[in-house]
C-alpha cells in the first residue's frame, strides 16, 4: 500500500519531506494537511477527567473540578462499577461524521489506518509514564497492577451486524495499537441499530447486550482492561461493556475510542 | 414452488429473476430474491457467479515481489493503491476489498457477483408507427449527413464499429437515427452514451419526442425517468457500470469529453455493458488518438462530416497576445487588448463565452470585469450550485458575459454567442477543448459567423494545432 496519496480524497499528500520519509519505499498510508484540518482533536490536558470530553467546547458551568455534569450524573447513578475513564482522539464533528460513515457503513476498512500514529500515543499516555507508575505503586504499594499493560478488548458486535457489515469497526481500530487483542466479550441477539435510537431510548435500556467469554477469564483477572470503540456518545454502551466484565475480576476498566460525541 | 407462472413455455426458471439479472451483474446479497432459489439456478447453468475482486496472475512478477495483484470484476480497478484489505467478518479470513467503487457498495474478495447466463428474455416488439417507421423526427438530413447515416447503418450491420468524426454544429445526433431506429426494430437493445449528466439531460427530450413509440430510460445520478428494460437508454458512462453484456449496438456521444479519456472505469463500464462483439458508434468532433489514428490507418471504419449543417464555414480563432496575463490579473488590470474586444462587443449588443484556466482566475477576473463597470457578468464553474440556474440566464440573454472553466466547453448552445479564452496559453487548453470552444460560436443558420479569440502570452502547439484542425475541416468541407 502506497501513502503518497490521501486516503480520504484521493489527493496528494505532501507530507514534509523528512529524511525518514526519504529513505522509507513507502510511507504509511494517511489523510492529507485539508482533511486533517478539518478534524478536531481533543487535547488531553483539558478534557474531561472522566469521559474525555473536550473542555473547551462546553460553557463552564456544567464542569466542575475538571469532570462534566454527564460524568457526575454516571457517578451519582451508582452504575459506574470498575469503569474508570474513557480517552477520546477526536470531537464527532460533522467531519468525523462523514469519515466514519466512510468507515463503517461504506465499508473503507483502510481509513482507520490513518488514525495509527495518534492512536498509538494517546494509547501511550493513557498507559501512562514512569513516573506516574511510580506514584501509583507508592501510594497503593501494588506494583505489579500499576500501569503495566493493558488488556485490549474490542466491542463486539453480534453475528448478524457483523455478517452484514463485513468487519468490526472496533477491531479494526483495536489492531492499530500492534497489541494482541483479547476478544472477552460476545453480543448475542440482534440490537437495534444504535444509531436510529434517540439518546433517552439508549439510555432507558437496562438490559446488558454483552455477555462475558468465559474463554477470556484468565486472562481478565486481576489486570487493567482497556475497551475499544469507535464512538463515545453517551457512555451506556461501554458501561455496559465493563459491567458485563466484572464478574472476571479486572483491577480497573477504562476505554479509547476515535471520537466523542 | 419455484416457477408461478408461464411454466409450460420456461419450465427451467422464474422469469423475474431472468428479466430482473439479464444483462446485468449484482452481488448476490444485493439481488431482491432468496439466495436459494439464486443457487438453484447456478446449478442449472442459468446464473454465473464470479468473485468481486480477483488475484490476476502475472506470473513470475508477483512472485518475485511476493505480493499478488488484484482485479475488481465490477470497475476493472486493478491500481494497486485502490485496495484494502481487512479481517473479514465474512469469510473471516483477510479479505482484500476495492476503494474505487465504494460508493457503490463494498466488492470484496469474497463477494459473489451474479449474472444472467441462461437464455434472453423475450420482449413485446416495438410496433411501428404509420410510416412503418419508429423514428418521427420531422427534420431532414443534408445530403452529406444522410449519405453518412447510411454508411453506419451498413457498417453496425456488418458488425463493424464507427467513427462519426463530424463538426461542432453538424446535427451528428439526428444523424444516429437511421441506425438506432432500425436496431429497435429488429429488436434489439441500444444505449446511447455519454459522458456528461448535462449531454444525458438535454438528449433524453429529442430522444424521447423522435421515438413516441418506444420506451426510453435516462440513466444519470437522480434521474427519474427509468423504465426497467427499456430497449433503448441513454445513460451516462457512469451508469453503465452495473450493466453487463447487456446492448447490441452502443452509441458514444462525446467520446472524447472530460472524464471518458481519463477515466479507465468508464471505458471499463461501457465495455462491459455491451454484449460480445457489438459494434460501438463514437461519436465527436474532436476524436481522441487511438481512435483518431485507428481511423486514419484505416483500421476503424468511419466518416467525417465537415460542414455545419447550416453550410457555413466554422469561424477560425484569433490570436491575440495580452502579456502577462497572470501578473496583470494579480496586479488588478485587465490586458486593454481583451478590454477593447470585450467593450466593442457589448456596445455591439453581442454576448460572450468567456473561457478561463481556472476557478481562482475566474473568481478574479469576474470580478474585476464587473469593476470594469460591465453589467450582467457572472462566472460559473462545475462545483457552482447555481449553475444551471446562470447557464438559463445566459440563454434568455440577462446574462450578457459568461466567465466559465472548460466545464461549458461543450454542450451550451447559445444562438448568436462569440467566444474568448483567457490564457489560451495555459496547459488545460489542448487542441481538442480549444476546438471544442471555437465549436460554440456561430451555430445558428441566422448567426453563422462571430469571433473566437484566444487571448495569450506566447502561442502554444496547442493553439496553433486547434486552429490548423479547424482550418483543414474547413478545407474539406469545401471552402
Ligand atoms: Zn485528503
Ligand atoms: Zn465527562
Ligand atoms: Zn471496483
Ligand atoms: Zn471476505
Amino acid at each position: 500500500m502506497n501513502g503518497t496519496h490521501c486516503l480520504i480524497c484521493g489527493g496528494i499528500r505532501q507530507d514534509p519531506l523528512t529524511v525518514r520519509t526519504l529513505l522509507l519505499a513507502g510511507t504509511d498510508p494517511g489523510f492529507c494537511k485539508n482533511c486533517r484540518r478539518k478534524l478536531a482533536p481533543i487535547d488531553l490536558d483539558d478534557c474531561c477527567a472522566s469521559c474525555g470530553r473536550d473542555l473547551r467546547l462546553i460553557d463552564k458551568s456544567f464542569v466542575s473540578g475538571s469532570v462534566c455534569s454527564d460524568c457526575r450524573n454516571w457517578a451519582k447513578s451508582g452504575r459506574n462499577g470498575l469503569f474508570g475513564r474513557n480517552r477520546s482522539l477526536f470531537t464527532y464533528n460533522e467531519w468525523m461524521k462523514e469519515i466514519i460513515t466512510m468507515f463503517k457503513f461504506r465499508g473503507d476498512a483502510l481509513l482507520a489506518e490513518g488514525f495509527r500514529t495518534e492512536f498509538r500515543s494517546v494509547y501511550r499516555k493513557l498507559k501512562g509514564s514512569g513516573w506516574e507508575n511510580l506514584r501509583d505503586w507508592l501510594k497503593t504499594g501494588e506494583r505489579r497492577a500499576a500501569g503495566v499493560k493493558y488488556i485490549i478488548v474490542p466491542i463486539p458486535l453480534s453475528k448478524e451486524r457483523l455478517q452484514e457489515r463485513g468487519f468490526n469497526q472496533a477491531v479494526l481500530l483495536a489492531e492499530l495499537l500492534g497489541e494482541p487483542l483479547t476478544h472477552a466479550l460476545v453480543r448475542p441477539g440482534s440490537e437495534r441499530k444504535q444509531s436510529k435510537k434517540n439518546r433517552r431510548e439508549r439510555l432507558m435500556i437496562r438490559k446488558n447486550p454483552f455477555l462475558f467469554n468465559e474463554e477470556a477469564a484468565g486472562s481478565i483477572s486481576g489486570h487493567k482492561v482497556l475497551l475499544i470503540d469507535d464512538i463515545y456518545t453517551t457512555g451506556a454502551t461501554l458501561r455496559f461493556a465493563a459491567g458485563a466484565l466484572e464478574a472476571a475480576g479486572p483491577q480497573r476498566i477504562d476505554s479509547l475510542t476515535l471520537a466523542h460525541g | 414452488m419455484l416457477l408461478p407462472r408461464s411454466d409450460s413455455i420456461h419450465p427451467n426458471f422464474n422469469q423475474d429473476l431472468q428479466r430482473f439479472l439479464f444483462g446485468r451483474e449484482y452481488q448476490i446479497d444485493e439481488l431482491p430474491f432468496p439466495e436459494d432459489m439464486i443457487r438453484q439456478h447456478v446449478r442449472k447453468g442459468l446464473i454465473a457467479l464470479r468473485r468481486g475482486v480477483e488475484a490476476v496472475d502475472d506470473g513470475l512478477f508477483s512472485l518475485l515481489l511476493g505480493s499478488r495483484r488484484w482485479v475488481c470484476r465490477r470497475c476493472g480497478n486493478s491500481d494497486p493503491g485502490l485496495f484494502g484489505s481487512c479481517a473479514c467478518g465474512r469469510c473471516r479470513k483477510s479479505c482484500v476489498y476495492c476503494r474505487r467503487c465504494l460508493n457503490m457498495g463494498v466488492v470484496r474478495s469474497c463477494t459473489e457477483l451474479a449474472t444472467w447466463v441462461g437464455p434472453e428474455p423475450v420482449r413485446q416488439p416495438v410496433t411501428p408507427g404509420g410510416n412503418g417507421g419508429l423514428c418521427e423526427w420531422t427534420g431532414t438530413l443534408s445530403g452529406e449527413q444522410a449519405a453518412a447515416a447510411a454508411e453506419l447503418v451498413r457498417c453496425l450491420n456488418e458488425g463493424h464499429s464507427f467513427l462519426i468524426w463530424a463538426v461542432t454544429g453538424s446535427g451528428k445526433t439526428e444523424l444516429m437515427f437511421p441506425a438506432i431506429e432500425y436496431a429497435l426494430l429488429r429488436g434489439e437493445r441500444v444505449v446511447l452514451t455519454t459522458p456528461r449528466t448535462d449531454v444525458v439531460r438535454e438528449l433524453f427530450p429529442r430522444m424521447k419526442a423522435s421515438f413516441p413509440s418506444v420506451p426510453v430510460s435516462a440513466l444519470y445520478a437522480g434521474s427519474e425517468d427509468r423504465i426497467p428494460d427499456a430497449p433503448l437508454v441513454i445513460s451516462t458512462t457512469h451508469q453503465l457500470i452495473r450493466f453487463h453484456r447487456c446492448f447490441d449496438r452502443v452509441f458514444i456521444d462525446e467520446v472524447d469529453a472530460f472524464p471518458f479519456h481519463f477515466d479507465p472505469m468508464l471505458e471499463y463500464a461501457v465495455q462491459k455493458a455491451a454484449k460480445e462483439g457489438a459494434p460501438f458508434a463514437y461519436l465527436s468532433a474532436t476524436p481522441p488518438p487511438r481512435l483518431k489514428n485507428a481511423y486514419l490507418r484505416g483500421d476503424l471504419k468511419g466518416t467525417k462530416i465537415a460542414r455545419r449543417f447550416h453550410g457555413h464555414p466554422l469561424p477560425v480563432p484569433l490570436f491575440c497576445w495580452a502579456g502577462n496575463w497572470k501578473k496583470s490579473v494579480a496586479q488588478g488590470f485587465l490586458p486593454p487588448a481583451m478590454l477593447k474586444w470585450i467593450k466593442g462587443k457589448m456596445e455591439a449588443g453581442i454576448q460572450i463565452f468567456l473561457f478561463v484556466p481556472s476557478v481562482s482566475l475566474l473568481r478574479e477576473l469576474t470580478e474585476l470585469l464587473q469593476r470594469e463597470a460591465l453589467d450582467h457578468v457572472a462566472g460559473v464553474h462545475a462545483e457552482d450550485p447555481d449553475r444551471h440556474v446562470k447557464v438559463t440566464l445566459f440563454r434568455e440573454g440577462r446574462i450578457r458575459i459568461l466567465v466559465t472553466t472548460t466545464i461549458l466547453e461543450r454542450g451550451v448552445t447559445v444562438p448568436a454567442v462569440e467566444a474568448a479564452v483567457f490564457g489560451a496559453d495555459d496547459p488545460v487548453f489542448d487542441e481538442r477543448a480549444l476546438v471544442q470552444i471555437a465549436g460554440r460560436v456561430g451555430r445558428s443558420p441566422e448567426y453563422p459567423a462571430g469571433d473566437v479569440v484566444f487571448f495569450h502570452n506566447g502561442r502554444t502547439l496547442e493553439m496553433v494545432r486547434a486552429r490548423r484542425h479547424i482550418e483543414q475541416m474547413n478545407e474539406e468541407g469545401g471552402f
